[in-house]
């Protein structure tokens, strides 16, 4: 029809409805308060440490970046399963999404919009902590790359959490279990793929120390395994910011093998490459679940019950009686 | 116009539409009429695409509705027997909202919308937020938003339930409209009388199967053989005697009491009837009033269904 771009219905939706809810405002305050407190409190202990007489050196106010950083990442991965849990399951409540499935928009469209949604109130978050980022700009001395690297980094796991949240919002009715299935599934990849990562490394370096011949290549598989962690970019990040330097470098000045040298030196944008494939992943299954016509089966105990009241009635039908006459009137 | 054919659902085991066949023509309004669990939405949805047939065909306008196509979904509109509102929208925007879905624009559905709204009697509620409308006008607008994108068959899954009866009367106006601009409508509803009269034609479902389907006067016809005839008597003393007099009674199948008078289900035509009560007048029974009830789809539809309800 028309050459115009159209925004997502739903993202439109959204947009109106969530600018006249105080919800928002309210949680984007709670967040600017606490990064606020974290500046505060961090100046406060700061200054107590100078000496009186001494000059206070205001760049190692540079931690505050890390810090600031990491909390925002952390509120924002509590924020977002929050904000996603009900997006699928209250359309399905409502039967909206049944009405929405008789109209020709695409289940990945539904699950796309909902996803956009969800990261414009990230957006949001990340304007009004715009403010208390500068602090660690101006006195700690850090570049403006910095700030627009954390951003890209926040958008980006705004993508990651928002995914596994809509994925579990089309999974689970409730809201809240939906929520904590959000930030059980993201804890158990973080944590998971940590653990295989420190362990298998301690243990694989252990062993060539008292062996004697080190073979880095047969750490590619625990590395490639903490690629998957969705923080490890943030992480890498952080570590390059503060220090000019990478996880690269902190692994190993050892030579490494090429290959491993390579995931190292291009590991943001390759951990994120590999994490927003499967936040999409996440999203179309999401999409599966909520376009399926076939899966709409009720559990086993809603058949049998339908079993049952065709039996009551074939029963009663048999023995029609006086009484089931006489309410006919 | 909807042509369903050997229609068939299972959920697991259990067969929830069995075999139903069912042809309904441009400008009908369709009657779907049977007691819970008997598969009614679970038709619906599947005419809508928005659930998987097991066996069978179903076709608008010839074009398939299983393989859920854009295009049947611009031949078809929508009311499920239960929706929730969305909180913090006006009515217009929930117009301007499900209109974007097939792709309309603002300018477009305004245009549109108003009709729509006039016609569902909500034009002086279009900057109302959709959560502070009252149920009826929350159905309204349900149809109201079904019609956007001026589909040809309207489905409505009980669009009557939960409505006061004044709701109700302007829920059947607006369907009675809908039918005169010549779109075809399939109704669900528990509401029997009040589908005989806005109905072209009716099928009764109960437990799967399409029991009968047909013109309203049709199936209204077809149940002329059994019909219920009420009778006050003063002083029912002797219930047994009474009982065992009218069963006795040529054309009588059952004999029933009620708190304050005898029900009798009766098999003949007029003439019989007239006969029926000379009878008892002869017997000496003190008669304080006699009808024969007029026939209505209530009734059928527990004769047909086997009396539950
Ligand atoms: N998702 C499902 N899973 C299993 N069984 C189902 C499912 N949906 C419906 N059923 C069963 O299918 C049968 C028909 O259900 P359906 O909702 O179509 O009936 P209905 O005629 O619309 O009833 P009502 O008048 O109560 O709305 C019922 O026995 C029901 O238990
Ligand atoms: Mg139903």
């Amino acid at each position: 029809m028309k050459n115009k771009i159209r925004i997502n219905p739903i993202l439109k939706k959204e947009m109106v409805v969530g600018s006249r809810s105080m919800k928002m405002s309210w949680a984007i305050m709670a967040v600017s308060a606490i990064l606020t407190a974290i500046v505060v409190f961090t100046l406060l202990v700061s200054q107590l440490n100078v000496a009186s007489g001494a000059t206070y050196d205001y760049s190692t106010l540079i931690v505050l970046f890390p810090v600031l950083g990491i909390a925002e990442c952390i509120m924002l991965s509590l924020m977002v399963p929050v904000i996603t849990s009900g997006s699928i399951s209250g359309e399905r409540e409502k039967q909206t999404l049944d009405i929405m499935l008789t109209t020709p928009i695409s289940p990945f469209s539904i699950v796309l919009g909902k996803l956009m949604s969800a990261m414009m109130i990230v957006m949001m978050y990340m304007i009004a902590s715009v403010p208390v980022m500068a602090i660690t700009f101006v006195l700690g001395g850090l570049s403006w790359w910095n700030l627009i690297g954390l951003f890209i980094i926040l958008i980006y796991l705004g993508i990651y959490v928002g995914s596994v949240g809509i994925f579990c919002s089309s999974v689970v009715k409730k809201s809240i279990a939906a929520t904590i299935l959000t930030i059980v599934i993201g804890l158990a990849i973080i944590i998971g793929t940590s653990l295989i990562y420190s362990v298998s490394i301690t243990i694989m370096s252990m062993y060539y120390m008292t062996s004697g011949n080190m073979r880095p290549d047969s750490l590619l598989g625990p590395v490639v395994v903490f690629m998957f962690n969705p923080y490890s970019p943030i992480f890498d990040f952080m570590v390059r910011a503060l220090s000019d330097s990478s996880i690269y470098d902190m692994v190993s000045s050892a030579n490494i093998n090429p290959v491993m040298g390579f995931l190292y030196r291009f590991w943001i944008p390759i951990s994120m490459g590999i994490n927003l494939l499967i936040s999409f992943g996440f999203l179309k299954l999401a999409a599966a679940r909520v376009g399926n016509v076939k899966t709409k089966k009720a559990g086993k105990v809603n058949n049998k019950a339908g079993n049952k009241a065709v039996q009551n009635t074939a029963t009663t039908n048999n023995t029609v009686t006086e009484n089931t006459d006489n309410q006919n009137n | 116009m909807l042509d369903i054919s050997h229609l068939t659902k299972r959920y697991g085991k259990f067969l929830a539409v069995n075999d139903l066949n069912l042809h309904i023509d441009k400008g009908e309004i369709f009657g779907f009429v049977g007691p819970n669990g008997a598969g009614k939405t679970t038709t619906m949805k599947i005419v809508c695409g928005l659930l998987d047939a097991t066996a069978g065909s179903v076709t608008v306008d010839g074009v398939d509705a299983l393989k859920c196509s854009k295009d049947i979904k611009r031949k078809v509109g929508y009311v499920p027997d239960f929706f929730g509102v969305y909180d913090n929208l006006k009515t217009m925007e929930y117009m301007e909202f499900f209109g974007s879905m097939y792709g309309m624009g603002k300018e477009e559905v305004d245009a549109v919308a108003d009709g729509l709204l006039e016609l569902v009697n909500l034009s002086d509620k279009k900057d109302v937020f959709v959560d502070t409308l009252s149920r009826g006008m929350k159905q309204r607008l349900c149809v109201a938003r079904a019609l956007i994108h001026n589909p040809d068959l309207l489905v409505l899954d009980e669009p009557n339930s939960g409505l006061d009866p004044r709701a109700r009367f302007e829920m059947k106006e607006v369907l009675k409209n809908l039918g005169s601009m010549g779109k075809t409508i399939i109704i669900s509803s528990h509401i029997l009388p009040e589908l005989s009269e806005m109905c072209t034609s009716i099928g009764i479902m109960d437990r799967g199967h399409l029991v009968t389907a047909g013109h309203v006067d049709e199936i209204m016809n077809k149940s002329d053989g059994a019909s219920k005839i009420h009778i006050q008597i003063v002083g029912m003393e002797d219930k047994d005697d009474i009982r065992t007099f009218m069963a006795e009674q040529p054309n009588v199948t059952k004999v029933n009491f009620t708190e304050d008078e005898v029900l009798v289900s009766f098999n003949g035509d007029e003439m019989a009837v007239a006969n029926l009560l000379k009878n008892i007048i002869g017997r000496g029974i003190a008669v304080s009033g006699f009808y024969k009830e007029k026939e209505n789809l209530e009734s059928l539809f527990l004769e047909i269904t086997g009396g539950n309800n």
